[in-house]
């Protein structure tokens, strides 16, 4: 026997009458909590993170192997040329920033859908905002792409390049606030 | 059966001793009350049938999240990826086939490294990850696997990139192609072993 809240356990005594028996329910549910602390995680973790696929995918990302992606931008970087690849991905990036609308809620879908980055931070100063971006796993041409992604989505929020020092996983980029905005 | 202790406000819940035994152990690792931590579990079945998923449904998808992650998947905006796809195919298809077919190859090794059951692990993953799949569906029976997938999305070179992907985790998987049809956002392969 285990003693559980009372309105927890009257809740789960209302599911549990809609699937089957109590037993089996609460079993059911102690082999999951069992299952997730196997992975590290409690279930409250789990249950938080679930929703990053759709999230991702409702704001137009798609998950595909980074090998994949990166031979693809070297074949279209020889047939399409540096320039046309660079706009393409800053115009991708203008489109992220207006469906963002803010620069926290860029900030925090950067970090939740790409894992390989190791350090994205945004600083603001004033009217000044720097961006640093930092994976090991970033190819040289997709360094290169993602900070035009970075400052598109920036430019759309307001904000105008001033520096910047790209190399090979390594981004930092510092903006200051567009006049007007 | 369930029972009141009207003193302390809970319920007494039957459940098997083996699965207290491990969760009262995680519950002291963890430096917490057993009655606290049972609260927080419950708290989340309430939470995911709430969600209209059972508990079971949401680890799965959360490992394939996880499958993502180890085996270098990253997140693309669709619409790069759908144009770099679109420019690049005309002028050399066959690398890119190459390259899909080869990835897919690797999921099917990485999979049959890291899971118990390869082959569900792999209908989990285009199901729950779906790139861009609206609609996996399996038939299968002791001999054969049939898969169909449906995106009205996808234009029909990433059909046929998903296809050749699909093809190269199930050879990978021990599985021979018997018979495929495609056509822009439609896939549908069999597969004997």
């Amino acid at each position: 026997m285990l003693a559980a809240r009372v309105d927890l356990a009257d809740k789960v005594l209302e599911i549990a009458a809609r699937r089957g028996t109590l037993y089996d329910y609460v079993n059911d549910v102690l082999e999951q909590a069992i299952r997730a602390e196997s992975l590290g995680l409690t279930l409250k973790e789990i249950l938080d993170d679930r929703w990053i696929i759709k999230s991702a995918r409702d704001a137009g990302f798609t998950v595909i192997p980074e090998k994949t992606v990166f031979e693809l931008i070297e074949d279209a970087y020889k047939s399409l040329g540096k320039e046309k690849m660079a706009n393409l991905w800053y115009e991708t990036g203008q489109w992220y920033g207006k469906y963002y609308e803010d620069i926290a809620k860029f900030e925090g879908s950067v970090k939740r859908f790409f894992w390989d980055i190791s350090e994205f931070k945004v600083s603001k100063e004033d009217e000044n905002v720097v961006l640093t971006c930092l994976s090991s796993k970033f190819s040289e041409a997709y360094t290169e792409l993602f900070s035009k992604f970075l400052e598109g989505a920036m430019n759309a929020l307001g904000y105008n390049l001033d520096e910047s020092e790209v190399s090979k996983g390594i981004i930092s980029l510092k903006f200051v606030k567009s006049k007007g905005k | 059966m369930m029972s009141k202790d009207t003193s302390k406000e809970m319920k007494l819940v039957r459940a098997p001793a083996d699965l207290i035994s491990k969760l009262s152990k995680e519950a002291n690792l963890q430096g917490k009350t057993f009655y606290s931590y049972i609260s927080e579990i419950l708290e989340q079945a309430v939470r995911a049938y709430e969600m209209n998923r059972s508990l079971k449904e949401i680890i799965d998808a959360y490992e394939v999240l996880e499958i993502y992650k180890e085996a270098g998947g990253m997140f693309t905006p669709r619409d790069i990826l759908e144009y770099l796809v679109k420019k690049v195919y005309p002028e050399d298809s066959e690398t890119l086939q190459r390259l899909w077919y080869q990835t897919g190859r690797w999921y099917g090794v990485y999979l049959k490294e890291k899971t118990s059951n390869s082959v569900d692990a792999f209908i989990r993953l285009l199901r729950e990850g779906r790139w861009d799949l609206n609609d996996v569906i399996v038939n299968r029976n002791h001999e054969t696997l049939e898969f169909k997938c449906v995106s009205p999305l996808v234009s029909q070179e990433r059909t046929l990139l998903m296809q050749t992907f699909i093809e190269g985790a199930m050879h990978s998987l021990g599985y021979k192609t018997q018979d495929k049809e495609c056509i822009r956002g439609i896939i549908r392969l069999k597969f004997s072993i």
